[in-house]
């Protein structure tokens, strides 16, 4: 069975008339078990989607590589797992099981064997609908519906140009709740908005594979981790007390992710937010609440957090106000929080900086990603710098003085924004 | 819990104030979290603090103080009382409530408001003791004080004046786990002065002295059990405390005092001298006995820097300062700590303070822990800076408690706003508005449950009119 924990990190003190309680909770499941054999959490099976992109883009190189990231693929699903292959052009087509089939099938040694084979149909052709791959991708699903975590691999190499941001909004909103999607773009000619829209919504990830050599690594990793979330379904909820507002709640690591809009109400003071299956890991939240002020020396319950399972709640964590007017008590800001205030602004610098250069704004971009450069540099983050430089021209990195650079891989800007939402993780 | 029960069941004996986990019959310390329920008896809310046979529900055995053989009387047992009831009013907020006392609406779920987040209240944050109908206090966090270091342990008998002990504890605000220290403190000089003082030739002088001494042999039980709760002799700041305490036997206080918790003389009658029984071991009294003006002294940067208190470190002379009164004109004797005498430090002050409170709560004025609770109200209004300890031993009329659950929110009056002239008529004549209380208010009246009916609030003082009308002060 498995265990949360709950770790706050807070400054509970506010100063008179403060009102805004801000928290890191930090989450950890252990004895998760694994994903659909029966030992998991989740009591349920597991079924595990590989949808690859067949457009007429992927080459004959991207198609070989990607039979053989298919094939890797494969061989990492746990036996027992209900799987399907689905090749996606300007419809998704399912590969495996074979037409005729009623239902997905278990992985054994022969279905693993048959799928291998069937994987040699793909072909270079037609267009990118994503949307429809999405639809089938849900129609898959639902020939199990006892099966209970459902998750699927999206691999992309362009923009969804054969439909409308309509049609894939539609699938993407149909899709939602159901089952969750990593989503993998290979190359420089995929949309990374797009991807994002697919992945957030969908409680997935986002990344960029730059070559179709590095697509089968990427495969592997993605089905480990997928195998090795032993609970299916998790809420995370955020209860208030009367009077309060819940300013935001993100996911802060290992990647940020503002669930904020994901919120369904349990009762008048506690909302919920799902965040899908989990393994042994761990994940930071942060959690913003808005209080009636109250008067000096008041204490109160800011924030109860809480991991639900099966309407079960497992950990909870209370956050808490206490209103002083001792100012070296109010006037510090708990290290977590501060450190992940700086991560979630240094990546809205990067996209907003980003997308203002695509825009043309190049004054926008030179402002935004001057201030990328700063935070980048104040709070020692050279991953960032390095990435950051082969976009901008650093003048002078504390004061977040940048010129554009005249020619930038188009593949560097792409691994920038990719990797802006990617956080560290800071020691206590 | 809603009725006194006629035999207590198991469930009638509550919760533990520590955890929550049922507190078995006659449990000294809670089995789940080792919490010391010492002398809180705990009273189911409305029920009587004694059974129904009469037999007081108090961890006293019977009788245990013999100086003679059983069936004969010795001239020493004449002082002796029979057992003493301890306090006897249950913690404030029964722990069965868990209704939140601030909205009203939600219940207390892990601590807190399950709709409005208002923290649930620390028993030891605010607990009120009235150990009989003429002794009672409450001792309270405040306002700006994030834990309550403040303690207080009383006894009375039922027969006014037959024997009372009083002692408040302030922890030192800027030590580790002074709440702790300062309720073990005060919990170890209770119990060291609850045993009948021996008359001997029964002269004064020898009582006083015999008082005296029990005083100085609490104030080393305090400390030793201050020290008790060090978990380290290194400890940069280990816990420590202040002590003042009253013990009364038959008529005559003497109380004692280290530090600068007080005990005040507050007579009822405007033109008896109100008087501050203890001695200030602080720097702002050592300003005032070198001329300076006590109150410049009382608000100067230093006013509560102490120079006597109890702990691991305390000073080696820890002799207390003493002072002994006849009870023999109504009045209170009130030992408080800072967070009272803060905002009314003179004696005059104080006394006029205290007249205004009893009349402005009506026919409750002269029930001890109702005034305490108001005069707990008045500190809290005036900002509640400390913690803040009442105790109180009412000589004359006294008033049952009220019918309300909790104590009134009374409109504490400050002695500037209340001219003694006004009240003067309401504060010395409560006894005709008051006589009725015990049959008005059974559940709350140990002494007409216990089966031997207390003399008549008056009577016990009438006697004693005669004696000398002022007492005498030791130092």
């Amino acid at each position: 069975m498995a265990q949360f924990t709950t770790e706050v990190f807070q400054n509970e003190f506010l100063p008179d008339g403060g009102t805004d309680v801000h928290a890191i909770v930090r989450v950890t499941c252990s004895g998760a078990g694994k994903a659909g054999v029966g030992g998991g959490t989740s009591g349920g099976e597991a079924a595990e989607i590989l949808i690859v992109d067949t457009s007429g883009s992927m080459g004959a190189n991207g198609i070989m590589q990607g039979r053989y990231a298919a094939t890797v693929a494969l061989t990492e699903i746990t036996d027992g797992t209900w799987f399907a292959i689905i090749a996606g052009n300007h419809v998704g087509t399912l590969v495996y099981p074979a037409y005729g089939a009623t239902q997905m099938v278990r992985m054994d040694a022969r279905t693993r064997q048959e799928a291998i084979a069937s994987i040699q149909q793909f072909r270079a052709d037609g267009g990118t609908a994503m949307g429809t791959w999405l639809t089938k991708a849900k129609e898959v699903f639902l020939t199990v519906p006892h099966v209970v975590q459902r998750h699927a691999i999206l691999l992309t190499d362009g923009a969804n140009e054969h439909e409308t941001p309509d049609q894939l909004t539609w699938a993407i909103q149909g899709a939602t709740g159901f089952f969750q999607c990593d989503v993998r773009g290979l190359g420089d000619r995929w949309q990374i908005d797009e991807a994002r829209r697919i992945a957030s919504a969908l409680l997935g990830t986002v990344d960029l594979i730059p070559s179709p050599e590095r697509m089968a690594d990427e495969f592997e990793k993605l089905i480990r981790a997928s195998m090795a979330r032993g609970v299916a379904s998790v809420d995370l909820r955020v209860w208030a007390p009367q009077g309060a507002q819940v300013l935001f709640v993100k996911q802060v690591a290992p990647n940020l992710e503002d669930i904020t809009a994901k919120r369904s109400q349990v009762n008048p003071l506690t909302a919920a937010f799902p965040t899908g299956a989990w393994a042994d890991e761990t994940r930071d939240y942060h959690v913003a609440v808005r209080l009636p002020a109250k008067s000096i020396g008041q204490e109160q319950l800011a924030s109860r957090v809480q991991l639900v399972v099966n309407n079960e709640v497992q950990a909870q964590a209370l956050v808490k106000a206490t209103w002083s007017n001792d100012e070296a008590l109010t006037t510090r800001i708990d290290d977590q929080v501060a450190r992940y205030t700086g991560q979630a602004e240094l990546a809205a610098a990067i996209q907003d900086g980003l997308a203002a250069k695509a825009a043309g704004d190049d004054a926008g971009a030179t402002r935004k990603l001057g201030r990328a450069v700063q935070i980048a540099t104040a709070t020692g983050d050279e991953e960032m710098t390095s990435r950051l430089k082969k976009v901008v021209e650093i003048d002078n990195a504390e004061t977040g003085t940048v010129r554009l650079r005249k020619s930038v891989e188009k593949l560097d800007e792409m691994a920038l924004d990719t990797a802006s939402t990617k956080t560290r993780r800071i020691k206590k | 819990m809603s009725t006194p029960a006629s035999t207590p069941s198991p469930a009638s004996w509550g919760n533990c104030p520590g955890c929550g986990a049922e507190r078995a019959a006659d449990a000294a310390f809670c089995e789940e979290c080792g919490h010391d329920f010492g002398g809180e008896t705990l009273t189911p809310a409305g029920a009587a603090p004694v059974g129904a046979n009469g037999e007081s529900q108090t961890r006293h055995a019977p009788v245990r103080a013999q100086t003679a053989a059983e069936g004969e009387e010795s001239p020493l047992d004449l002082g002796w009382t029979g057992p003493v009831n301890r306090g006897a009013t249950p913690m404030i907020a029964p722990p069965s409530a868990t209704v939140c006392a601030q909205c009203g609406t939600g219940n207390y779920l892990d601590g807190y408001c399950d709709n409005c987040g208002a923290k649930a209240p620390d028993p030891r944050d605010h607990f009120a003791e009235e150990p009989a109908a003429w002794v009672g206090g409450v001792c309270d966090i405040g306002r700006r004080h994030k834990r309550n270091e403040d303690a207080m342990a009383l006894l009375g008998s039922s027969r006014p004046l037959a024997q009372a002990v009083l002692v408040v504890c302030d922890g030192v605000s800027n030590t580790t786990d002074s709440h702790i220290a300062s309720l073990a403190a005060a919990r170890a000089a209770r119990e060291t002065l609850d045993d009948p003082v021996p008359r001997g030739m029964g002269l004064p002088d020898a009582v006083i002295g015999t008082i005296t001494n029990r005083l100085g042999a609490a104030v080393v039980a305090a400390r030793a059990a201050v020290v008790a709760t060090t978990s380290s002799p290194d400890t940069p700041a280990p816990p420590s405390c202040t002590f003042v305490a009253a013990l009364i036997d038959e008529g005559l206080a003497v109380v004692g005092n280290v530090g600068d918790s007080r005990a005040y003389w507050l007579p009822d009658a405007p033109d008896s001298q109100p008087r501050q029984l203890s001695a200030d071991d602080s720097f702002a009294a050592e300003q005032i006995r070198e001329g300076m003006p006590r109150k410049d002294a009382e608000t100067g940067p230093n006013a509560h820097a102490i120079t006597r208190w109890l702990g691991i470190d305390s000073p080696e002379d820890l002799t207390p300062h003493t002072a002994s009164v006849q009870l023999t004109e109504d009045g209170w004797l009130m030992l408080c700590s800072d967070g009272l005498w803060n905002y009314c430090s003179d004696a005059v002050a104080l006394r006029d303070l205290v007249a205004g409170t009893v009349a402005g709560l009506g026919p409750a004025g002269l029930h001890p822990p109702t005034l305490a609770q108001a005069l707990v109200d008045f500190a809290n209004a005036q900002g509640g800076i400390d913690n803040i300890t009442v105790a109180l031993a009412r000589v004359g009329p006294t008033s049952g408690q009220p019918p309300q659950a909790t104590a009134p929110q009374a409109a504490a009056t400050p002695p500037e706003a209340t001219p003694p002239e006004a009240t003067e008529p309401a504060a010395t004549q409560p006894a005709a508005a008051t006589e009725p209380a015990p049959a008005a208010y059974p559940p709350s009246e140990p002494t007409t449950a216990a089966g031997a009916p207390a003399p008549a609030p008056t009577s016990s003082t009438a006697a004693d009119r005669e004696d000398s009308p002022d007492g005498t002060v030791h130092d």
